[in-house]
């Protein structure tokens, strides 16, 4: 007779994972049911609810340890603080159901967020190679049917567009996890560790592999060219989740692998190349941005080159540099989804709130919304009083006494660069615009304004009070 | 905790009045001038007080320190002061967000002066900036000089930023101003000090780095425009002498040739400019890069007298330059040009206004019995004493220019006959004269007694 080997204690470990799994079917059958003018509200609601769930689940977990489902799921500190940014993301993504994508299609769009996010949530707590790679594939498989979502042809071509270069990436991986499995002969992450394997070829080859898929969905250059085509097409809640969960999810699958994974002592020569593309990223994203007439565009510019900031922290493998790096990303997630809500507000179906010539003279008609919007462009330009300019003061700190200071070099480099772009929109809102026909904005609701006033708060006290998660490491066993 | 209470004033109320209609012109300058006094009793009442709360334990340690002892006490009473001026002085048509920028101004600059932490200091000198850009910007037909102003002033902001983190990384704490037991040295040191000194130098201004300046001067209102260049144009020497002496003094020696050449060409250019510009805030804006060039001469004199005399100087120009510019907005208000080509005359209508822009014109221009002078002289008899000869003889040379373009203002605005093309409109109302009063009254009482400022400004 064959036993079931999981206990209880293995699916409690997943818990926030099934929560949201569960949700989006009660979202689907809700959907059923609902009355026609209900739809949207209901599939918002009931998303919204079992994401709240799952925050709480995964918070419970927070001083626990060991992992699950025999070392293929791990707990703690890490994988908590990981879970609650994807699931704030998620959160803010959902309320932009609100206003934005049709009717009709907002229940199928809330379930597939769900699961899109179990996927990040797996990789976030993902320990071996194989729950890693299920991870990056249930978050990108969802997120390729949402990025088709909307009745524009940019939002087709989007879709194709990442499901042949996300799927490109994941080959890379695939190969690459293949080679590590080939050098240890084994698939946990853990095994991997052995001083032994800092001369395999395996390693080295099967790393590199495994670095250029990651560098994928975090868009570093250059292996960044498609995300700004892909925000673009993508409806606007999908943008909002995939610039901040995907690069969160991402970002904790790296993190493990270049704290826990790698042979002793190897770091800094080893992962040197993976810096130089976060330099590049600071740089080339920036310049990028320069160009755009596109809000989501010039996010997504702004995205990549914040990943290259992101990674200045890491560059030491410091205990120090994760936390500021969580701190950095936790401001990058508030000030992205402040800025997506107030471009949702903006927005109808038609995403009037993408083109940056919405914003013409915005100052006028939506004082609060373009003080908001300014606030929140500031904040990623690194401007005080936000939690970007202490987040930029914590990773240009960590970069100079890791010895990085090259890249803390090319941090305020960036960031000088960043700021044209960033005010070009600030200047656009406060232009008079007197002769030109303007667009027609919706009345912005309740939510919206409250959602944006959060955030900005968030980001104001995240300051003045900054908290850092202490309890993560270690991030195996 | 009233030194927080300072801070929060200002920036509380100056956010508050965007929630106010925009057509409430009235009540926004009654809560503006509420608001400005207040300050000005707070800072009466708050001197010498320290007040700290722990921010940051790691990379490095920063702390929420604020005290108001020394000059920065004499440069916040400034603040304040010209602030009020300020309000008082806008007139009926005066937007409520204005009034709010003001107020927004006044508040992140009382934060960098009450800073007593380098973190907290970039904190503040990078968000002073935003309410002059954002004034700017909805001034439609002048994006440009609040593009040149924002780039100009953020990329030193920049560099003051790297130098703090690096700074805090090498020092372990940034919560060092006004502490004398922290001197910076190591390889690394002069490279923060020139990070801090770019900043400074653009945001003074001084030569080659002024190019933001004349255009932004003369594009923002009047009453802002006092505040800015008054006070915020301050900043950079506060931080010159309360980061770069008293924490790099020996780099700053190292390199003293190079800020005293800069200071003497930003001496003469100013002043030379000065003589020729035909825009009557343009001149002021010029002779503002001349002052603040000798400051800058003096600062890096190394000589205890010279330090009192820029320490008096700064208060000074403050006064005198707040009272020009408030001055002249009011002649701009009323003849509705600033071209001293065609303005003429306007005295003999306007005795009391042509009365506070003589005193503030010979204030400027250095005449004994008024704030400029003594400033002036202590400073250079400094020079002298710190055997700088030729620069101290060099320094001569301005203050005789000083004389020819401020009486060439005053001259060309009041005097001669009037111009029959310009309105003839009514002499100073109550409200704009007691928006003058104080700053004439201080440059009469800081020309006549000086002693007490001079004792306690560099302590």
């Amino acid at each position: 007779m064959i036993t079931n080997p999981y206990t209880l204690v293995d699916w409690s470990g997943i818990a926030p994972l099934m929560a949201l799994a569960v949700t989006a079917i009660v979202v689907l059958l809700a959907d059923l049911v609902a009355r026609t003018y209900a739809k949207r509200w209901a599939a918002i609601f009931i998303g919204g609810i079992g994401t709240i769930a799952a925050a709480v689940l995964s918070a419970r977990q927070y001083g626990t340890s060991g992992t699950v489902f025999s070392g293929a799921f791990a707990l703690g500190g890490f994988t908590v603080v990981f879970e609650e940014i994807v699931l704030l993301a998620l959160i803010g993504s959902l309320l932009l159901f609100a206003t934005t994508m049709q009717e009709k299609r907002v229940a199928g769009s809330v379930a597939l967020m769900l699961w899109s996010a179990t996927g990040a949530l797996l990789m976030v707590g993902a320990a071996n190679l194989m729950t890693i790679f299920l991870g990056i594939e249930l978050l990108s498989l969802a997120l390729y049917c949402l990025c088709g979502m909307n009745d524009r042809v940019a939002s087709r071509e989007s879709a194709l567009k990442y499901l042949v270069l996300s799927s490109t990436a994941s080959g890379f991986l695939l190969f690459g996890m293949a080679f590590l499995f080939g050098a240890s002969g084994s698939v946990e992450l853990s095994a991997l560790t052995s001083a032994g394997l800092a001369t395999s070829a395996f390693l080295w080859t099967g790393s590199a592999l495994f670095f250029v898929g990651l560098a994928f969905k975090l868009s570093l250059v250059p292996f960044h060219t498609w995300s700004p085509d892909v925000y673009e097409g993508a409806p606007m809640p999908v943008t909002a989740f995939m610039s901040v969960a995907t690069k969160a999810a991402t970002l904790a699958v790296l993190a493990r692998f270049i704290y826990a994974a790698l042979p002793t002592g190897m770091a800094s020569t080893f992962l040197l190349p993976l810096w130089i593309l976060a330099g590049l990223s600071m740089i080339i994203g920036n310049l990028g941005m320069l160009a755009q007439t596109d809000l989501k565009r010039l996010l997504a510019y702004s995205g990549i080159a914040q990943a290259g900031y992101l990674l200045v922290a890491l560059a030491g493998t410091t205990a120090l540099g994760i936390r500021y790096t969580i701190y950095y990303l936790v401001a990058y997630a508030l000030m992205n989804l402040g800025a997506f809500s107030v471009a949702a507000a903006l927005s109808d179906d038609h995403e009037a709130g993408s083109s940056l010539s919405t914003y013409h003279g915005l100052a006028h008609r939506r004082p609060y919304l373009a003080a908001m919007m300014t606030f929140f462009l500031l904040a990623l330009a690194g401007l005080p009083p936000t939690a970007g300019f202490l987040g930029k003061i914590l990773l240009l700190a960590t970069g100079v006494t890791t010895g990085y200071w090259w890249l803390a070099a090319l941090l305020v480099i960036g960031t000088a660069i960043s700021l044209f772009a960033y005010t070009k929109i600030i200047r656009v809102m406060y232009a008079r615009a007197e002769g030109k026909a303007q667009p027609e904005i919706p009345q912005s609701s309740i939510l919206a304004l409250a959602s944006v006033t959060l955030y900005a708060l968030a980001l104001l006290a995240m300051t003045f009070y900054p908290l850092t998660p202490s309890n993560i490491l270690p991030l195996l066993r | 905790m009233i030194l927080l209470a300072l801070i929060l004033v200002p920036i509380l109320i100056g956010s508050l009045l965007f929630a106010l209609p925009p057509s409430a012109q009235l009540a926004s300058r009654v809560v503006g001038i509420l608001a400005s006094l207040t300050t000005v009793v707070l800072v009466l009442l708050a001197r010498g007080d320290d007040w700290s709360l722990r921010w940051l334990s790691r990379p490095f340690t920063a702390a929420f320190h604020l005290g108001l002892s020394g000059l920065s006490f004499w440069l916040a009473l400034l603040l304040t002061v010209v602030t009020l001026s300020a309000i008082l002085a806008c007139n009926a048509l005066a937007r409520r967000d204005l009034i709010a920028q003001i107020l927004l101004l006044e508040g992140t600059m009382l934060g960098l002066f009450l800073a007593r932490d380098l973190l907290l200091f970039a904190l503040f000198w990078d968000a002073m900036l935003l309410p002059v850009f954002f004034t700017l910007l909805t001034r439609a037909s002048h994006v440009t000089t609040a593009w040149r102003y924002f780039i100009f002033n953020f990329t030193g902001g920049l560099a003051l930023l790297l130098a703090t983190a690096a700074f805090g990384v090498l020092v372990g704490t940034t919560d060092v101003i006004g502490r004398s037991d922290v001197h910076v040295v190591g390889a690394w040191a002069p490279w923060i000090l020139s990070g801090f000194a770019l900043a400074f130098l653009v945001k003074t201004p001084i030569w080659p780095l002024h190019t933001w300046m004349p255009l932004t001067y003369a594009d923002t209102p009047p009453a802002m425009l006092a505040v800015v260049s008054a006070v915020q144009s301050k900043g950079g020497l506060y931080g010159f002498i309360v980061i770069g002496l008293a924490l790099f003094p020996d780099y700053m020696k190292a390199y003293a040739g190079i800020f005293i050449v800069l200071g003497a060409i930003s001496l003469l250019y100013g002043a030379l400019a000065a003589l020729a510009q035909s825009d009557t805030k343009r001149i002021v804006a010029y002779s503002s890069l001349s002052h603040l060039g000798l400051i800058l001469i003096a600062i890096f004199s190394f000589n205890p007298l010279a330090l009192q005399g820029a320490g008096l100087y700064l208060i000074a120009h403050g006064i005198f330059t707040a009272a020009l510019f408030l001055s002249l907005g009011f002649v701009e208000e009323r003849e509705e040009t600033r071209s001293l080509v065609r303005l003429g005359g306007i005295g003999a209508a306007n005795p009391r206004l042509a009365g506070a822009l003589c005193i503030a014109a010979l204030a400027a221009l250095g005449l004994p019995g008024l704030a400029g002078f003594a400033g002036e002289l202590v400073l250079i008899t400094g020079v002298f004493q710190a055997h700088l000869l030729w620069v101290a003889i060099l320094a001569l040379i301005p203050i005789v220019l000083a004389s020819a373009y401020m009486l060439r203002l005053f001259q060309g605005v009041m005097n001669g006959p009037q111009r029959s093309d310009l309105p003839v409109r009514a002499d100073l109302s109550w409200r704009e004269g007691l928006a003058l009063a104080p700053l004439v009254l201080a440059l009469v009482a800081l020309g006549t007694v000086p002693g007490t400022l001079l004792q306690s400004v560099m302590k």
